[in-house]
């Protein structure tokens, strides 16, 4: 039964980080962005919950109720930031924050 | 005992240091008094003459040659180059009288460069040419004798260009180490010849002579060619002779010294040296006889028109090495030699009397300027007139038996087109050395320079010694045919002259044919020049004159192309090719820089692309490679 | 039955995914998000783990993506300010080809694993187990998350402070 093998769960997260992935490469947007790192972290937790049914282990589900937990803080800063961000730029466009570079270092 | 022939080298090696040590101390803390300098310079040469005299002395009672290899110059792998002193027959005869009459021209030039503000730079060079000379002479293998070959070219363009606030006189100079240096090719193409033929056991004579049977025959006549190209331009043969004339730019005892008694004489000792080697190629040596028949005529014949008291001199070096290299091209080496031996007296003697008159006048040059001056240096005019007859070959004087013996060995071989040129050679450089003669000395104006005066007893002195020398040096050739025993050839023996095929009839014929020729040219000389009217002389300048516009000749051939190559190189290829090779290389790899900098934008995004583009090559290859 | 609930769950996912890369409106995109998180939530319940599919739903749907469509509104988003993006769609089809080797590689490692054993225990996956496990044997990091999260929510108040004019 598909709904029975391991493979097909790990492909559906697989299919889902990459997506993400690609998410994180190709949008400008800072929102978006973040949103597929949100999507990659919940792709790992699918694998980690059928892990924990695999091994018969409750251990896997405490490690994703973990990483639910810290994307919960990680969204709190993340979001803090880009309001500060757009207070300066006024704009969502993550390739106009480039101070790192040497042309734009103040 | 064998040590003394590196004491022989190292005497005016130190001599020549310590006064140039002195030398820069007057010139920047203080002035030394000219004792300073005079002391170690005639020290050195007279502690190497002692020296030379006493190895001379050893060899000749025990028979057995000196060698000295103190320390290992150069090893590298299986090839070992000892520093090496070799003190046998040939090297300690031509040792003797390189010291005498070194000598003596130091002491000479004590009184002639009294004047001058370099007197102590002077000595430092002159004495370091005499080590060099020493070392050239005394070594025991080419490489070592090469160290002292450049050593003289070196003080030999230091010296010509002494005076050199005058820039003709460094130019003089430049020229004579550039012709120098076009011979030392030459030699260093033999050189590495032999080295890569013969170096099997070590680099000295006796190594390379018994390892000379296994080269090839034309690569010995390779060989032979190209060590005489070098002697061709430390001997001034034809083609490489155009720098000797002018180097008589320098002060006069250098010219006595240099260019009359011992550096060029190192291209005669070199292919005396190199016996070995000669006697197996002789078409080669005939080859170095004609050039030396050719040399000797074609400077006598600038010398006929010659004015200037030392181009004529200088010519006449040039002659009389011709004759040399007659006789060593024909194998007669001890005859080269004794002529070497008798040169380096009256040459020398020649150069200095030739020095005291121009310093009596003034520094004046152009004999057509002087005349009389039998009232004004007696003694000057009897040592110089000995001289003249030494070098026109007339008994019982110096000149006379050697020239005789290299024109009998020229004619015994059958080479009667070499014996021909020679005897012209003879008439005219009886010609011309009288002609010389009787205008300074005789004719019937005085000079027009005012108060011209006699010269210290510090420069007489070495005239009368050797003129004393240019008399009886002849005595040690002393023929058989004349009742003596033939000194210098019996000393000589290894390189002794091969049996001379003639009967004595032919001999005395020869004899009297030489004397008669020599005093033809006298005569014809003493006819238009002896009761000479300066005041009606006419400046004539024809194409001997102008030495057959032969420098000409050579500027436009070799100096005017190489020149146009040089400026094209500089101007043209240096400026397109190289450059843009190698700024265009640099130029490149900036842009490439900059073009490599635009990766690192701060665009995080751009970062996050490039990792995943890591991963997703990163997983092709496992899966490829790996499966 | 399983299989049909699988294959809806795992179509509603892809989708909500694909939307919310590739919407315009970030509006679009959380609310494309929270159709994806839903999605999960059912994938958990399928596999026996009842708390997480709560929790998942309770925290994150309904606090996180909640604060993230609270923040877009309240930041005013106009057109004006939204990037432009001319090339989405491209970049994103040449990396999807790109990321095929990545998603080969690993799936190859988990193709063989054979079918997920039944049966489990009886309260697998419920709370009183997740509870004694969390803490018993997970104690520390429990404790240091509780950290994570305070030192988080001070971050938070700093960044977001009015500047010193």
């Amino acid at each position: 039964m598909i709904a029975n093998s391991l493979f097909m769960y790990i492909a559906v997260a697989m299919i889902l980080f990459s997506i993400g992935l690609l998410g994180v490469i190709s949008r400008k947007n800072i929102f978006v962005i973040y949103m597929s790192i949100e999507l990659m972290l919940n792709a790992i937790n699918l694998i980690f919950v059928c892990l924990s049914n695999y091994h018969h282990d409750m251990g896997a589900q405490v490690m994703a109720m973990m990483v639910i937990a810290i994307a919960a803080a990680e969204a709190g800063v993340f979001l803090s930031l880009i309001v500060v961000l757009y207070r300066r730029k006024k704009s969502l466009d993550s390739d106009l924050f480039r101070t790192l570079s040497q042309k734009e270092a103040v | 005992m064998s040590a003394i022939l590196a004491a022989i080298v190292l005497a005016p090696l130190l001599s020549s240091v310590l006064i140039g040590l002195l030398y820069m101390v007057s010139i920047t803390k203080m002035p030394l008094s000219k004792r300073w300098f005079t002391i170690p310079a005639l020290l050195s040469p007279l502690i190497s003459f002692i020296l030379g005299v006493s190895a001379f002395l050893y060899v000749a009672k025990y028979d057995v040659p000196l060698h000295f290899q103190p320390y290992l110059w150069l090893g590298v792998g299986e090839y070992k180059i000892y520093m090496g002193f070799l003190g046998d027959k040939l090297s300690l005869f031509m040792v003797l009288f390189i010291t005498f009459v070194g000598w003596l021209i130091h002491l000479y030039a004590t009184a002639y460069m009294s004047d001058d503000k370099g007197y102590g730079k002077f000595f430092f060079y002159f004495n370091l040419f005499l080590s060099s000379m020493l070392l050239l002479v005394l070594a025991d293998g080419p490489l070592i004798m090469f160290i002292g070959w450049e050593g003289v070219g070196l003080c030999s363009y230091l010296l010509i260009s002494f005076y050199f606030q005058d820039n003709s006189n460094v130019v003089a100079g430049n020229k004579a180490f550039i012709v120098n240096r076009v011979g030392d090719l030459g030699f260093l193409i033999g050189l590495a010849i032999l080295f890569f033929y013969c170096s099997g056991v070590g680099f000295s004579y006796e190594n390379i002579a018994l390892t000379i049977a296994s080269m090839p025959p034309y690569l010995l006549q390779i060989v032979g060619i190209a060590l005489f190209i070098g002697a061709m331009g430390k001997s001034a043969q034809i083609p490489l002779y155009v720098w000797l004339p002018d180097a008589m730019a320098g002060p006069t005892p250098v010219s006595a010294l240099i260019h009359a008694a011992t550096m060029v004489t190192a291209g005669v000792y070199m292919v005396a040296r190199f016996a070995f080697l000669y006697e197996l190629i002789p078409n080669i040596g005939l080859f170095i006889a004609y050039i030396g028949a050719l040399s000797a005529l074609f400077a006598a014949v600038i010398a006929t028109k010659q004015s200037d008291i030392k181009k004529i001199l200088a010519y006449s070096t040039m002659s009389q090495l011709g004759y040399m290299f007659i006789a060593v091209g024909l194998g007669a080496y001890s005859s080269a030699l004794f002529h070497v031996f008798t040169h380096a007296f009256f040459k020398a003697l020649l150069f200095m009397g030739a020095g005291a008159v121009i310093i009596a006048l003034h520094h004046e040059q152009n004999i057509f300027k002087m005349g009389k001056m039998r009232q004004v240096t007696p003694v000057v005019y009897a040592t110089m007139l000995i001289a003249t007859l030494a070098i026109s070959g007339i008994p019982p004087f110096a000149g006379f038996f050697s020239k005789d013996e290299i024109l009998l060995v020229a004619f015994s071989s059958g080479e009667y087109l070499i014996w021909g040129i020679a005897l012209c050679s003879a008439v005219l450089t009886a010609y011309y050395m009288f002609r010389f003669f009787f205008v300074v000395f005789e004719g019937k104006n005085t000079s027009h320079v005012h108060h011209p005066h006699d010269v210290s007893w510090v420069m007489k002195a070495p005239l009368v010694v050797l003129a004393f020398g240019s008399l009886f040096a002849g005595l040690l050739g002393l023929p058989s045919l004349l009742g003596g025993s033939h000194l210098i050839g019996s000393w000589l023996g290894e390189w002794g002259m091969r049996a001379l095929h003639v009967n004595h009839e032919t001999e005395w014929m020869l004899l009297s044919l030489n004397i008669a020729v020599s005093l033809l040219g006298i005569g014809i000389a003493y006819k238009k020049f002896r009761f000479y009217d300066l005041s009606s002389h006419k400046e004539v300048k024809g194409i001997v004159y102008n030495k057959f516009y032969v420098d000409e000749v050579y500027d436009f051939l070799f100096v005017r192309s190489i020149r146009k190559l040089s400026e094209f190189i500089a101007v043209s290829l240096d400026v397109n090719l190289v450059d843009r090779i190698v700024m265009g290389l640099s130029h490149n790899f900036i842009r490439l820089g900059h073009i490599l900098a635009l990766v690192q934008n701060a665009n995080v995004r751009f970062y996050a692309l490039i990792m995943m583009l890591g991963i997703s090559a990163a997983s092709c290859y496992l899966i490829l490679v790996i499966g | 039955m399983m299989d049909i609930l699988f294959l809806l769950l795992s179509f509603f996912a892809i989708l909500g995914a694909v939307g919310m890369v590739s919407f315009h409106q970030p509006v679009h995109s959380a609310l494309s998000l929270i159709l994806t998180i839903i999605a999960l939530a059912g994938f958990f319940a399928l596999l026996s783990a009842s708390f997480l599919f709560m929790v998942q739903i309770i925290i994150y749907a309904g606090a996180i993506l909640t604060l993230f469509i609270f923040i877009i509104m309240f930041l005013n988003v106009k057109e004006a300010n939204l990037p432009k993006e001319p090339n989405k769609n491209m970049t994103l089809f040449l990396g999807a080809i790109a990321l095929l080797p990545f998603n080969f590689l690993i799936l190859q490692a988990f193709y063989k694993m054979p079918l997920l054993s039944a049966p489990l225990e009886k309260d697998f996956g419920k709370i009183k187990p997740l509870g004694m496990e969390l803490f018993t044997q997970w104690l520390l990091p429990f404790e240091l998350i509780s950290i994570l999260l305070l030192v988080a929510l001070i971050g938070a108040v700093v960044f977001g402070r009015k500047e010193e004019a």
